[in-house]
């Protein structure tokens, strides 16, 4: 069962520039513009909200292109969420022993 | 379905991370009992596996779009509490490294895509299991159920928390977060993940596998 999920993984993370084939956001993951545009203003916590810094935002890094953007960020998020795994695998053994 | 910051009151915010809290604790608990090994790699693909189909976005008529989300192949082929504290990890790595759903939010989302995705598919599976389409309905139940989840946490806050009828928060009611999320779920974003739920699972435990084990 592994080596197919592995194999999946694969073919999947291969296909990822299809995901970016729609410039179209999910429904209520618009822009603050949206809000002006539709309503005539932002709502108040939605105009104040603080975002965290996040060093990828929106899957993009500046200094590549839309595609290679995308396919290292999905990479990296990737090997991050295995990086958590193994760390709480270590963790939860060393607690045990 | 990545409920971004700013959208949800304080208050709403901090009903879901009460709510959410515990539920992390006991999952993490089940997942010290699961991992080993063997399931670590396993656990740690299908977690990125979801991470990556998340990324698939899928456009469908009305100029929004989205994607599959995975809890439910995760739930049925562990257990739901796996899936839960997968999906968690997933959204927790969206929030911080890539902006995508909020932090003040990171509870609500993993309510919403990873526990009720989760136990919805879990369940249902369960339910259908000597049919061939269970693996299909438990995955499109399970992204159905996860989007009236947060079409009632955005529909709600209209409702409740707005200053002299102008919404201070998200400022669009159930009568249209329902249809639009839990609609739009149902007819196209259910059914991807039907596919893939069942496509995945079914190829995963043919009997090939087995012998290759």
């Amino acid at each position: 069962m592994k080596k197919r999920v592995f194999i999946i993984l694969g073919i999947l993370t291969a296909l990822i520039p299809l995901g970016l084939l729609t410039d179209s956001p999910a429904w209520g993951e618009w822009d603050k513009e949206y809000y002006k545009k539709i309503l005539g203003f932002i709502p108040e916590g939605i105009e104040k909200a603080k975002e965290i810094n996040a060093p990828l935002k929106d899957y993009s890094l500046n200094s590549l292109g839309d595609i290679s953007s995308y396919y290292l960020s999905a990479i990296i998020g990737a090997v991050l969420i295995f990086m958590i795994f193994y760390f709480l695998a270590k963790v939860f053994h060393a607690k045990n022993s | 379905m990545h409920i971004p910051d700013g959208y949800l009151s304080p208050a709403v915010v901090v009903a879901t991370y009460a709510v959410a809290l515990p539920l992390w604790a006991f999952g993490f608990k089940k997942l010290k009992e699961a991992l080993n090994e063997e399931t670590l790699p396993l656990i740690g693909a299908l977690s990125a596996l979801s991470f990556i189909i998340m990324m698939l976005n899928i456009p469908i008529p009305g100029g929004t779009s989205g994607h599959a989300v995975g809890a439910a192949l995760i739930a049925i082929l562990f257990n739901p509490w796996i899936a839960f504290i997968a999906i968690s990890v997933v959204l927790l790595i969206q929030a911080v490294v890539f902006g995508d759903g909020g932090v003040s939010t990171f509870a609500a989302n993993s309510l919403a895509m990873g526990f009720v995705g989760a136990f919805v598919g879990y369940y249902v599976f369960k339910m259908f299991k000597r049919y061939k389409f269970a693996p299909f309905l438990a995955g499109w139940s399970a992204v159905v159920a996860s989007s009236f989840l947060v079409a009632f946490l955005l529909g709600i806050e209209p409702i409740f928390w707005s200053k002299n009828g102008t919404p201070l928060y998200f400022p669009f009611g159930l009568k249209e977060t329902i249809p639009a999320l839990v609609g739009a779920h149902m007819l196209f974003f259910g059914v991807v993940e039907a596919l893939f739920t069942g496509l995945v699972y079914n190829y995963l435990k043919s009997k090939k596998a087995e012998f290759a084990q």
